[in-house]
């Protein structure tokens, strides 16, 4: 298997890994596309609320929707008490960098290990993500004037909260990622096809010709 | 094969999706009931603003077409407490002390002789004052005046093409400088104003320009000159007779009454260069030392309204004592200027030759007070005794084609953008003075009636009547599109001096028998909200609402006192109470912000005036952490 870890890529698969990383620089190096979208609807707002989460920041009707949750005791959002917003950046750029490391250097193995670290990040935050709704749901403040059953908003999907209409949903930046992740197992896919029909030195021979 | 077929129904799918816009967007459909033409569905929106002028309500009524729905009422010079207007303390001084005003002209900032969405002036007719509302969030922004010299300003403010100006001119006559004088001198010692005021491009603040000094005529109605006439200002007049009891019938004897044209440019060159002489504070022209600057065209008995059609070629004044419009052309005025074909002067001020400048006389019918325009090369003349609007065409045969009926005697009328080079010709609406029975009796008090008219077509239609409160009198409708209102004021933009944006910084300070109040509105409390003061105290509330979400605007009232005020978000405002008692005052949110807006409240302590009370207070610091914990972000 040895041969597996150290043969160069095919020029298309390096292509597209090269690709993933240039596409995930809006995302993460200068993040100006939002990665999860937050809508709530409430009667009085028809025209609906926004939570938009970035890499670095958390944006939209924060002022609204923390004027609206102190009735409930609810913690404020704010973007300050998220350390996550101090390393989410660095960490997606280092994952950008080994896919770009991937592409230039042909090199299989940081491939490999970047998409599996990547991978893990991304169970760990959707976790820290999950802990945060629980958090905002249930550490509310005893003293609120409106008491409510503790609740979780919604990780991904639809939920009615009070009277609002909750949709969570992963913003373009989220679905670039998504994206980003899925050419892992695609290339590897069509890898494993390629050196299943040719045999792998050939594939070698051909590349380095 | 495949590929063309798939193009084709694309294709099809698209333009389907375009008409079916293109159709929605075009608001009331030609066809269909009257009903259906001013139906505008729930939520959805009106193509028109209207600016009802509120007479001597003093203000400015704000509706909506074609649904003639009234969408709110903007204060300027009648004080009104459920906003505030002339009791937080920017607002009074802006008042002056004053509590009514005769709004009777709207007049819309121009660009290139169309609407352009920015200010909106209106006359106080009696304080020979003029207003500017900011159209960027619909408030009151400068009233200015009384202006000297003017003894009421009714030809107000008829903004020009590009709001060069306004202008208001004197609908009485005193003397200039007013002193003590026998009315029965009236010939000798009264004079008439025509007075330019210059408004600042950028902001639209108004000063004086100019003022010319006029026989003492009744100056009446304006409008300005536009595409060839632009440059030029036009006032009618009526007991040119210069009677000064009776007028009912010794102003009304003469046959020929005055249009004024009065070149802008020119008297403004001749302030500049130092020709004016300054009486009340006032650079004044006097025409028989300043030449040029003024010309008087004859018309028919005791015009009223002067409108200049939208190429800007005629000027139809309306002779409100016999049965036609006038159609003055500009191109024979200009000739008959240049050749100097006077006949005498009044007051210095060369007199045209009626047949001269006459273009047209167009049988109306009786008593034509006024006239708007449309798209396609008509006018609609209100006729005041007939109770009807007369279309006719602009340009030979110079003839009626269409009359409506309307409920009951008309006075203004106005059509869309009727009045500015491109009028949208979709609707007139009928500014009536008499309601009589039209609607359920509400005692002697009638309300005033108008109707909405849609003269898209060949025949004006009737689509609907209703009625408004005292009393418009001239109206302007505008393409909403080009009305593009904030809905909250941006926090990080208040720059009032008094503004706090912290739950640190609200604070009661005290510098002798005065004590500010700096104080933060939001849901649902304020803070402070324990206010501690000795008798006889000035207190001024300094209150900032923090809210950023729209309508969350909050109230501050007193209770036992004349002080209420609205606050809206992202506003800072000021209001003063004077500490009469001693013993608990109670203060509230006035307006309903909340679910628990009820709980929005606090108390003013009064001890007696010897009581120590510490010059710096401040809220509990509980109090404030909680607070600064919402406002954090």
């Amino acid at each position: 298997m040895s041969t597996f870890w150290s043969d160069p890529l095919i020029p298309g698969h390096r292509r597209m890994i090269f690709v993933v990383a240039i596409v995930l620089i809006p995302v993460f190096f200068i993040p100006v596309l939002p990665i999860w979208t937050m809508r709530l609807w409430a009667p009085q707002y028809p025209e609906g609320l926004r939570l938009v989460i970035y890499a670095n920041t958390i944006l939209g009707d924060l002022d609204k929707i923390n004027t609206l949750n102190h009735y409930v005791g609810m913690h404020a959002i704010t973007a300050n008490d998220f350390k996550e917003f101090a390393y989410l950046p660095l960490a997606l750029t280092l994952f950008g960098v080994m896919a770009l490391m991937a592409a230039l250097a042909n090199r299989r193995d940081v491939a490999l290990i970047g998409w599996a670290a990547f991978t893990l990040f991304t169970f760990v935050m959707f976790k820290d993500y999950a802990n945060w709704l629980y958090h905002y749901g249930h550490d509310l403040d005893p003293r609120a004037a409106l008491k409510l059953d503790a609740f979780t908003p919604p990780l991904v999907g639809f939920k009615k909260m009070a009277n609002f209409r909750v949709w969570s949903l992963p913003d373009v930046g989220g679905i670039l990622l998504g994206i980003a992740w899925l050419m892992g197992p695609v290339v590897a896919f069509l890898d494993l096809r390629a050196r299943r029909r040719r045999g792998g030195s050939r594939v070698a021979t051909s590349v380095a010709a | 094969m495949k590929r063309w077929v798939v193009g084709t129904v694309i294709g099809l799918l698209l333009a389907g999706v375009v008409l079916s816009l293109g159709c929605a967007g075009s608001g009331a459909t030609r066809k269909g009931s009257a009903a259906e033409k001013i139906y505008v569905k729930p939520g959805e929106h009106d193509a028109y603003y209207a600016f009802l002028s509120g007479g001597h309500h003093g203000n400015i009524y704000v509706y909506g077409f074609p649904s003639c729905r009234h969408i709110t009422t903007i204060p300027v010079f009648t004080p009104e407490p459920a906003v505030g207007y002339g009791f937080d303390e920017d607002s009074k001084a802006m008042l002056g002390g004053r509590v009514w005003g005769d709004a009777h002209h709207p007049g819309l900032s121009e660009t290139d002789g169309n609407y352009d969405g920015r200010w909106l002036f209106i006359n106080d007719m009696a304080g020979a004052r003029i207003a500017r509302i900011d159209l960027k969030d619909f408030k009151t922004r400068q009233i200015f005046g009384p202006i000297p010299n003017l003894s009421a300003a009714h030809a107000c403010p008829f903004p020009t093409p590009n709001t060069e100006y306004v202008f208001a001119a004197s609908r009485f006559s005193v003397p200039v400088p007013n002193r003590a004088v026998h009315i029965e001198d009236y010939g000798k010692d009264f004079n008439g104003i025509i007075a330019g005021i210059k408004v600042a491009p950028t902001d639209g603040t108004m000063s004086l320009g100019f003022e010319i000094l006029t026989p003492p005529f009744d100056w009446d109605l304006s409008d300005a000159g536009k595409g060839p006439s632009h440059g030029w200002q036009f006032f009618t007049c009526y007991n040119s007779e210069q009677a000064y009891d009776s007028l009912e019938v010794k102003a009304s004897q003469n046959e020929m009454d005055f249009i004024a044209a009065v070149d802008w440019r020119a008297a403004q060159k001749a302030v500049d260069e130092g020709k004016a002489k300054t009486i009340g504070g006032a650079p004044v022209l006097d025409p028989h030392d300043v030449r040029g600057i003024v010309y008087l065209m004859p018309v028919p008995k005791s015009p009223h309204g002067v409108d200049v059609n939208p190429t800007g070629e005629y000027i139809c004044a309306s002779g409100k004592l016999q049965a036609e419009v006038s159609v003055l052309s500009f191109a024979k005025f200009q000739a008959a200027v240049q050749a100097e074909k006077f006949d005498g002067d009044r007051g210095g001020i060369p007199v045209l030759q009626y047949e001269d400048v006459l273009e047209a006389k167009v049988p109306v019918g009786l008593g034509p007070l006024h006239t708007q325009f449309d798209d396609k090369g008509n006018a609609y003349t209100s006729l005041f005794l007939d109770s009807q609007i007369a279309k006719w065409k602009v340009g030979p045969p110079w003839n009626v084609v269409d009359k409506i009926d309307v409920y009951y005697s008309i006075g203004h009328l106005m059509a869309s953008e009727g009045d500015t080079r491109n009028p949208t010709g979709d609707y007139v609406v009928a500014l009536d003075k008499l309601s009589k029975s039209r609607y359920l009796n509400v005692g002697p008090t009638h309300p005033e009636a108008a109707q909405l008219i849609d003269i898209r077509g060949p025949k004006m239609e009737l689509l609907y009547d209703f009625p408004t409160y005292l009393e418009p009198h001239y109206a302007q409708m505008i393409r909403a599109e080009k009305l593009k209102p904030i809905t909250i004021y941006p926090l990080a933009e208040n720059t009032h001096k008094e503004a706090i944006k912290r739950a640190e910084d609200a604070r009661i300070e005290r510098k002798g028998n005065r004590v500010d109040v700096y104080m933060l509105a939001v849901r649902t409390h304020f803070t402070p909200d324990k206010i501690k003061v000795n008798e006889g105290d000035d207190v001024y509330f300094h209150v900032t609402n923090l809210e950023q979400d729209d309508d969350i605007a909050h109230g501050f009232g007193i209770i036992w006192s004349n002080d209420n005020m609205q606050i809206e978000p992202g506003e800072t405002k000021t209001m003063h109470w004077k500490a009469e008692r001693v013993g608990i005052t109670p203060f509230y949110c006035s307006n309903f912000c909340s679910a628990l807006h009820q709980e929005m409240q606090g108390l003013i302590e009064v001890q007696p005036r010897r009581a120590k009370i510490a010059a710096v207070q401040r809220p509990d610091a509980q109090q404030v952490s909680e607070i600064a914990a919402i406002l954090q972000h």
